[in-house]
């Protein structure tokens, strides 16, 4: 399998702001990776200088071994997808899937079945003849697609490809990418700032931070065992304590919430919500911290705002975490 | 309706009849038998239209300017879009100078450019040439090239090219294949402009013009000033004719797209 990446101590710095600072990455061949980050934390700027829209101040991206640094986009065999789609406007659909065969001088009758095979992976089949203009949200995202797989590339970059797609259809493009990813086999790297969708989707996540990775590793891994608080914090709801020097996580599925009398972190009730068909308790400690619980059993006596309760957990599902 | 809609009407009527009324004395009036300017005609006849078909001074200056338009027309294209493409999306410390001195033609009065272009090609033999006239006018008509190409590239999504450039396509084919085609429109307005500038310019023509080469706005001019020549009648009637067809083409065109 080809398609592997890697990313060698990149950094990239503009007039007043560093957006990337040393950054290296190894992408697997075939590997499903997802930058995840909030807003402004280096993602485009790590996938652009991946597909060679950015010239990194320093460092190197190597496709497969070879060093493509100083390679200029349209040679470097990336398909890349775009939030808005980036469809071009004066051409129909067929067009814009055919763009990328025109350049390679496909022609004729393999021109027409490889556009149509890519319409057909994406389900849009039918709708060769319109505009962009004329598609919903979701199908010119189809169509990106189609265009960005139908030349074959090894690595297929995407930058939140889903962010300006509502919550239903998002979820259902998630599971086509990732029935493409299955079917295609080749490298996807995938940039999000939504953790669900990064931990639903990825066999890796990189989580970025001002210019930096904080930690790269299986959705698992960066849940169940978070190397700092901001990684704990931003995968999922998260009940971090302190505890002698170091950091404790007990995610809230694992918190338990008792009778006053029982062993455990004393606190009062101060939320009580159904959510999901479980529950979600807030309670507060006397310094003020507030902890989460969620349950799907309903306990035989439902806690009320102001009750005084205690908060416990067994060993096995808390984590240390580095402070 | 109120009055003072009333008014409002009044006034916008007035301003288009005031706007048009050269036209209402021009067209009746080169269709006069009369050898002079004559309005209203007390006779009616084609013999002005005939004159110019038939008058190798009139052909002449006609297929000058048609002549030169088009080749100003073509130049200024090229350099007004480079000129945009620059200004839009160049960083560089003197973009506010260059964007001055490329609007400069439009702000300098031109008889000023007639009278120092006057001077210089009299000394490079240029006057009288068709490649005089070319570099004169296009001078004065790549700054609209410039403004119409700008406004159109700065709402031109520029990831468009990105996209262009990952599918394969190298600079050369993203601007012929995905820029060129956006900013389509803008270089249709830009040559619209740049053909009817060259098309209807006196000033410099004046200074430029001469028994070699004189364009159809120049020999319009002299034919009033030296003898009364009805023809200008004529032609005037049929460059409102081309010039309604442009726009109305244009008008056309656009609205298809959109
Ligand atoms: N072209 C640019 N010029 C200057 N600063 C930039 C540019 N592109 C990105 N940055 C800065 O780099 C940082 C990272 O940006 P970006 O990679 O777009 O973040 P993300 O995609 O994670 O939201 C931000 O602080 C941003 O302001
Ligand atoms: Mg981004």
């Amino acid at each position: 399998m080809t398609g592997a990446v890697d990313v060698r101590a990149v950094t990239k710095r503009y007039p007043g702001s560093l957006a990337l600072d040393e950054v290296s990455l190894h992408v697997a061949a075939g590997e499903f990776m997802t930058l995840l980050g909030s807003s402004g934390s280096g993602k485009s700027t790590l996938l652009n200088v991946v597909a060679g829209f950015t010239e990194p101040t320093s460092g190197s991206v190597l496709v497969d071994d070879a060093d493509i640094t100083g390679v200029p986009p349209h040679r470097r065999e990336l398909g890349m997808v775009f939030q808005h789609y980036a469809l071009f406007p004066h051409m129909n659909v067929f067009e814009n899937v055919a763009f990328p065969l025109r350049r390679r001088k496909v022609r004729g009758a393999e021109l027409r079945r490889r556009v149509g095979d890519a319409l057909e992976v994406v389900e849009l089949g039918a709708l060769g003849e319109r505009r962009p203009a004329q598609l919903s949200g979701g199908q010119q995202q189809r169509v990106a697609l189609a265009r960005a797989i139908v030349f074959q590339p090894r690595v297929l970059l995407m930058d939140e490809p889903l962010g300006a797609l509502d919550k239903r259809l998002r979820e259902q493009l998630q599971l086509e990418i990732k029935r493409l990813h299955r079917e295609l086999g080749i490298t996807f790297v995938f940039v999000t700032h939504d953790q669900e969708e990064a931990l639903t989707m990825s066999d890796r996540v990189a989580l970025l931070r001002e210019g930096r990775i904080v930690q790269v590793g299986t959705p698992q891994e960066l849940y169940e065992t978070p190397a700092s608080r901001y990684v704990a914090e931003f995968l999922g709801e998260s009940n971090l304590l302190d505890e002698d020097g170091g950091l404790l996580l007990v995610r809230p599925q694992h918190l338990r919430i008792g009778p006053p009398d029982g062993p455990g972190l004393r606190a009062v009730v101060r939320e009580v919500i159904y959510v999901g068909g479980g529950l979600r308790i807030e309670v507060e400690r006397p310094g003020g911290q507030r902890l989460v619980a969620r349950t799907t059993v309903r306990p035989e006596e439902l806690p009320r705002p102001g009750d005084e309760v205690v908060a416990h957990w067994s060993e096995h599902d808390s984590v240390n975490v580095p402070a | 309706m109120r009055p003072g809609r009333i008014a409002l009407w009044v006034l916008a009527a007035l301003t288009a009849v005031y706007l048009v009324l050269p036209v209402f004395i021009v067209i009746p009036t080169s269709f006069s038998a009369s050898s002079f300017l004559e309005f209203p005609p007390k006779e009616w006849s084609g013999r002005w239209y005939e004159n110019f078909f038939t008058d190798p001074v009139w052909l002449d200056s006609a297929l000058a300017s048609l002549r030169v338009a088009v080749l100003v027309t073509l130049l200024s294209l090229v350099l007004g879009t480079a000129a945009a493409l620059g200004m839009v999306r160049g960083r560089y410390r003197l973009r506010a100078l260059v964007s001055g001195l490329v609007m400069a033609p439009v702000l300098v009065p031109y008889v000023i450019v007639g009278l120092a272009v006057y001077a210089t090609f009299l000394e490079l033999g240029l006057t009288q040439t068709t490649l005089g006239f070319v570099l004169v006018h296009t001078a004065l008509a790549v700054p609209y090239v410039v403004i119409t190409v700008s406004s159109s590239l700065v709402s031109f999504d520029r990831r468009l090219e990105q996209a262009a450039m990952s599918l394969g396509a190298g600079p050369v084919s993203t601007f012929a294949r995905v820029t060129l085609p956006l900013i389509a429109p803008g270089l249709a307005g830009g040559a619209v402009f740049a053909f009817v500038t060259s098309f209807d310019e006196v000033v410099t023509g004046v200074f430029l013009s001469g028994p070699d080469l004189t364009t159809l706005p120049v020999q319009m001019w002299s034919g009033v000033r030296v003898q009364i020549d009805p023809t200008v009648a004529a032609v005037s009637t049929m460059l409102l004719l081309v010039t309604l067809a442009v726009f109305a083409t244009a008008g056309l065109l656009r609205r298809r797209k959109s």
